[in-house]
């Protein structure tokens, strides 16, 4: 009975989300903040890709950085370069990121915990220097213009989508972050979830239950890494300009700070991770530059005190209400 | 030809002590606590921006500045030991403290730049002009004297106390296994203090070597770290010999890329060396005993 009431209410907020997404863009007529809201859909792929990787499968990866910026250059100069259409370069887009990512893990194989870490932040150092040294191709710090948004859609019998209009585009960007976390959302409930999680807890126990450490780690690293290129590569036709100081290492940072505020090992909590520390900075923009301190002080503090983030903190106050907590695991051992 | 050789590994020397001294501390820091610190970067900014403001505001000896850098990043170093490393001890995470010393990091940083502006200060060393020729053609200034002689004279001293006194026989006895060393009367929690007021002082010195060097703005420390990171896992993580060694080597292919081949490759020419060195030789270059971490 209980499965019940809660599988129905998961369906429940699966329309109240596509609600809320439908009506966005009709509260929030301000370009700044339409595009603010582009931003954190952007964002909350990257977190979901970034938390499949070290909430779940438990990897340490320090250049979720470097997968989005091979998503965002790969498509664009695709696009530009080669004449390619967009839909094609946005999945040869991620396809590339999810390969790079599944290379790292495979020639990281060995490596666990702090060496990953390190690893991945030197390949994260690698792509940003070959963005900004390979001046033929990605014009380096100069950066590349005039990048087009997505293709208008002509329906036979509606009127023509142009995704130059921001409200479109949000509505394209948010319906694939949605789709990405109900996709994400199914595998971590599938045993392939189970699997990541025996990897992350414990990967010689794993194995002499016959799991493939290797190949999950892999397979881990491949999903995450493909939804950071698609993050890229919107984010290259949203804003029209590209420079390789976007995907500077400190970008990966962010990213985990978004995961971890969240609460990792959970895939709701990095989505409003990504959301508040999008949408406060601006907020707080009247504090100018001490905005980024606070976004400093609020890391810290959240690992200190909370390290389970957002979604312990949403655990405890449900529980304190009274109500049934269901059981998710706020993932703080790591 | 001979004679750019012989410069530019002088150049390359340099810069390796001052990496060698910046690596040093996070090794220590790593072989007592096997924890990562990221605020490591911004205690070399601040021991930088320290020497800075004591040189030029208050008209300062460079010379006593470097000791100043030095104190700053010890106190510095006791800061985030007792706010961040110590309470998240108990939990046995290696992944909270990394967060929240990268969290310390963005906060010290955009701190900074909220202080002193995001344009570069002109750190001027008085020694910077003052050129000593050497055999062949070859010269070095006196700053960059002074970063060498500095920096070896308190490696030195470094592996001395390491090596010959209680305190760091003790230390090192700490980094082999923390529970026994506390059976035999070492108290853990002192020692891992001490090791970040060393480590960190380190740090803070370095970057008042640096900043003359550097292109000094909030950020100069992350440049520094990230090589800092590479040296301290070509070196082997926790391995002060291989550090060393690492922290030179990095210096010497740093300049000679920078003249032979293309200024722009040198960091992917040492990350990719990284990358290598961790793909075929995970321990490092001088081979410890800590293989259950790879």
């Amino acid at each position: 009975m209980l499965t019940d009431r809660v599988r129905i209410s998961r369906r429940g907020w699966f329309l109240v989300v596509a609600v809320i997404i439908a009506l966005l863009p009709f509260v929030i007529q301000d370009s700044y903040w339409r595009t603010n809201l582009i931003v954190c859909a952007i964002n909350i792929m990257l977190a979901i890709g970034l938390d499949f990787i070290l909430g779940y499968a438990g990897q340490l990866n320090l250049g979720h950085s470097a997968f989005y910026g091979i998503g965002a250059y790969a498509s664009t100069l695709l696009v530009m370069k080669l004449g390619v259409p967009f839909w094609m370069a946005f999945v040869l887009g991620m396809v590339l990121s999810g390969a790079a990512g599944m290379a790292l893990s495979i020639f990281a194989v060995r490596l666990r915990g702090h060496y990953l870490a390190i690893a991945s932040l030197g390949f994260a150092v690698i792509v940003h220097q070959v963005l900004l040294n390979w001046i033929s191709l990605t014009q380096g710090p100069l950066g590349i213009y005039a990048i087009k948004p997505p293709p208008d859609i002509a329906l036979p019998g509606l009127p023509v989508i142009s995704f130059g209009n921001t409200a479109n585009m949000f509505y394209l960007v948010a319906s694939f972050a949605f789709l990405f976390y109900l996709l994400l959302d199914q595998l971590v409930r599938s045993p392939i979830g189970e699997t990541l999680k025996a990897i992350r807890e414990d990967e010689i126990s794993a194995s002499a239950f016959g799991i493939n450490c290797t190949a999950w780690k892999v397979f881990a690293f491949g999903i995450g890494s493909a939804v950071a290129g698609a993050a890229g590569a919107f984010y290259a036709s949203f804003v029209g300009t590209l420079v390789p100081d976007a995907f500077i290492i400190t970008e990966s940072f962010t990213i985990l700070a978004m995961v971890i505020v969240g609460g990792m090992g959970t895939l709701i909590g990095p989505v409003w991770g990504a959301i508040l520390l999008t949408i406060l900075p601006e907020l707080l923009r009247g504090f100018g530059d001490l905005r980024l301190v606070l976004y400093g002080a609020a890391l810290t503090l959240v690992v200190l005190f909370m390290p389970g983030g957002i979604a312990q903190a949403a655990q405890m106050f449900r529980a304190r209400s009274g109500r049934l907590a269901t059981s998710t695991d706020a993932g703080m051992r790591r | 030809m001979l004679t750019v050789v012989l410069q530019q590994g002088i150049n390359g020397i340099v810069f390796g002590s001052l990496y060698v001294l910046v690596a040093l501390g996070l090794t220590l820091i790593y072989g007592v606590l096997v924890q990562i610190n990221f605020a490591h970067a911004d205690v070399v900014t601040i021991g930088a921006f320290a020497a800075y403001f004591f040189t030029f505001a208050f008209g300062g000896n460079y010379l006593i500045s470097i000791g100043i850098a030095l104190m700053v990043g010890a106190a510095l170093g006791w800061l985030v030991n007792a706010a961040i490393f110590a309470p998240l001890r108990e939990r046995g995470s290696e992944l909270l403290p990394l967060i929240a010393t990268i969290g310390v990091s963005i906060l010290l940083q955009n701190a900074m730049l909220l202080w002193f502006g995001p344009i570069p200060y002109a750190f001027d060393s008085p020694y910077s002009n003052k050129v000593i020729r050497l055999w062949g053609g070859t010269f070095i200034t006196l700053q960059n004297l002074i970063i060498v002689v500095v920096s070896t004279l308190t490696i030195a001293l470094l592996y001395a106390f390491m090596k010959f006194t209680y305190m760091g026989k003790a230390l090192r006895a700490v980094a082999q296994d923390r529970e026994t060393a506390g059976l035999m009367g070492v108290n853990p929690n002192q020692l891992i203090m001490l090791t970040f007021v060393i480590a960190s002082a380190l740090a803070g010195m370095g970057g008042a070597m640096l900043g003359p060097i550097l292109v000094l703005t909030p950020f100069a420390g992350t440049t520094v770290i990230v090589k800092a990171f590479a040296i301290v896992i070509i070196g082997g993580f926790g391995n002060v010999e291989g550090t060393i060694i690492a922290g030179l080597a990095v210096g010497l292919i740093e300049s000679y890329t920078t003249q032979f081949i293309n200024p722009g490759l040198t960091d992917i020419v040492v990350f990719t060396l990284l990358l290598l060195m961790l793909a075929l030789r995970p321990t490092g270059l001088i081979a410890e005993k800590r293989e259950e971490n790879v």
